[in-house]
């Protein structure tokens, strides 16, 4: 339980729920703080289409999920 | 719709830079702020955020120590008052949505369908009579009073149907391609048949009746060929009581017709000249500008063009372009050729035959003659037809005893 939620859709589209919030954002790389580990995204062209308290969209070409 | 509801309610661009930008968008996050579209523009990150949600980021802002600029404004919020700075605009946006409300409650365009023998002038004019016009308002017009009476009107329209669609009233009839047959109404039982000429009986076949002629009998005009009374006899042959019946027959009655006609000499045929004039005008419902023209010649005759555009018959719009062409004539008197009289006459000779043949008449015998006389080419012909008779009438009744019985 407070385990991060990834759901991807191919390589361009990410949906992550049951993070803290956003330690760093370019457009290469976020990285996401959730409630026991943290969730690194990488990629290109990568932007935040919507963000609120309980989800997020993240869209461009993700060419790679860490878990830190 | 969520973007639709974005924008009635106004949203912005902003760009958000400083200390810790990230620290900006959780806080916002936290509380229950929607941030879309974010992007990084260097060392800052651009986004929208909702109009309300924009005056509570003062307190985030101070807390950590960003900048927050404005770049853009979307929505209704700020498109409107601009609008209504531009008054004119406005005005005209309200006043053409207005007229066009308002328009949409009169009928501007009649549409007839269906219709043969019925001319559309014959028709509308009809229609003015009624006071259904171009222009008039629909709540006045009552669809069911109108149908009923065309009918009334049209006795050869069998069916008739108007609707409103939109502004246009669409009238759709069925002509009766039959002849119509007027059934004479009968109130009481026993019909006798006359006969309409005077001759000689051919054939009788009778149906119903007593037979009053045979074949070869010579009878008079009106002289009662069938009778609608049917004796019934007692023992002693003496008539007990009549059944009264409406009399049918097929009667062949041979007699004489006589058929005459006149053509004068001489005739006037109109010549033209070659030389026309034309006179364009704009035709909106019932009010006409013309080009102003003095008359265009001495003896002429006018054809009239109208048109709609496409534009204008789609929207319903009473809106015409015509043209008058004046073709100048001369009036030109010529004598009828012998053979030119006689083919006229001829052909007016065949109409009557055939006009006599479609009421079931057998022609026996013809006799025509062409001639002048007293300026006329004269066409007299005698014609022995065998033609089918019986007129009904209602019978006399004879009263036996004190007793009288119907059929």
């Amino acid at each position: 339980m407070g385990a991060i939620r990834v759901t991807l859709t191919g390589s361009q589209e990410a949906w992550i729920e049951n993070y803290r919030g956003i330690l760093e954002y370019s457009e290469n790389l976020i990285l996401l703080q959730g409630k026991t580990c943290q969730v690194c995204f990488e990629g290109s062209r990568l932007t935040i289409d919507y963000y609120t308290n309980e989800d997020m969209k993240i869209s461009g070409c993700i060419c790679c999920v860490k878990y830190l | 719709m969520i973007e639709v509801l974005r924008y009635i309610r106004g949203y912005l661009r902003i760009r958000v830079s400083g200390f810790s930008p990230e620290r900006f968008i959780n806080l916002c996050g936290n509380r229950g702020i929607l941030l879309s579209n974010i992007v990084r523009q260097g060392d800052a990150y651009e986004m929208d955020i909702n109009l309300n949600a924009f005056w509570t980021l003062r307190p985030i802002v101070r807390k950590t120590g960003t900048r927050v600029a404005v770049l853009k404004r979307y929505g209704l919020p700020f498109f409107l008052p601009k609008l209504l700075k531009r008054k004119m605009f406005a005005g005209g946006l309200v006043f053409a949505v207005a007229f066009w409300f308002w328009s949409s409650f009169f009928v501007w365009d009649i549409e007839l369908a269906g219709n043969s023998r019925i001319t559309e002038d014959v028709f509308l004019s009809f229609l003015k009579e009624k006071q259904v016009l171009i222009g008039m308002r629909k709540e006045t017009l009552d669809i069911e009073e109108l149908e009923k009476e065309i009918r009334r009107q049209f006795p050869e329209i069998t069916w008739a149907s108007a609707r409103l669609e939109g502004t246009r009233l669409k009238i759709d009839i069925k002509e009766n391609d039959a002849p119509i047959l007027r059934e004479e109404e009968k109130a009481e039982a026993g019909h006798d048949l006359l006969s309409q000429y005077g001759g000689t009986i051919v054939s009788i076949i009778v149906r119903s009746g007593v037979p009053m002629v045979t074949a070869g009998d010579e009878v008079e005009e009106g002289a009662v060929l069938v009778e609608g009374k049917v004796p019934v006899y007692n023992e002693d042959k003496t008539v007990r009581e009549y059944i009264y019946v409406d009399a049918d027959a097929d009667i062949l009655l041979e007699h004489s017709l006589v058929f005459s006609e006149k053509l004068p000499l001489d005739h006037v045929e109109k010549e033209y000249t070659g030389r026309e004039k034309r006179r364009y005008y704009l035709r909106f419902g019932d009010r006409e500008w013309k080009m102003p023209q003095d008359r265009p010649f001495l003896v002429y005759d006018s054809v009239i063009r109208e048109s709609r555009s496409l534009l204008f018959e789609k929207l319903s719009v009473p809106f015409y372009t015509g043209t008058y062409t004046y073709r100048e004539y001369q009036n030109k008197e010529y004598e009828y050729k012998q053979e030119e009289a006689e083919a006229l006459l001829k052909e007016k000779f065949l109409s009557f035959l055939s006009s006599l043949e479609e009421k079931g008449v057998q022609i026996i015998e013809k006799d025509v003659t062409i001639n002048i006389n007293g300026g006329f080419w004269v066409i007299s012909g005698e014609l022995k037809v065998w033609e089918p008779v019986g007129k009904s009438a209602a019978t006399e009744k004879t009263v036996i005893g004190d007793k009288e019985h119907d059929g």
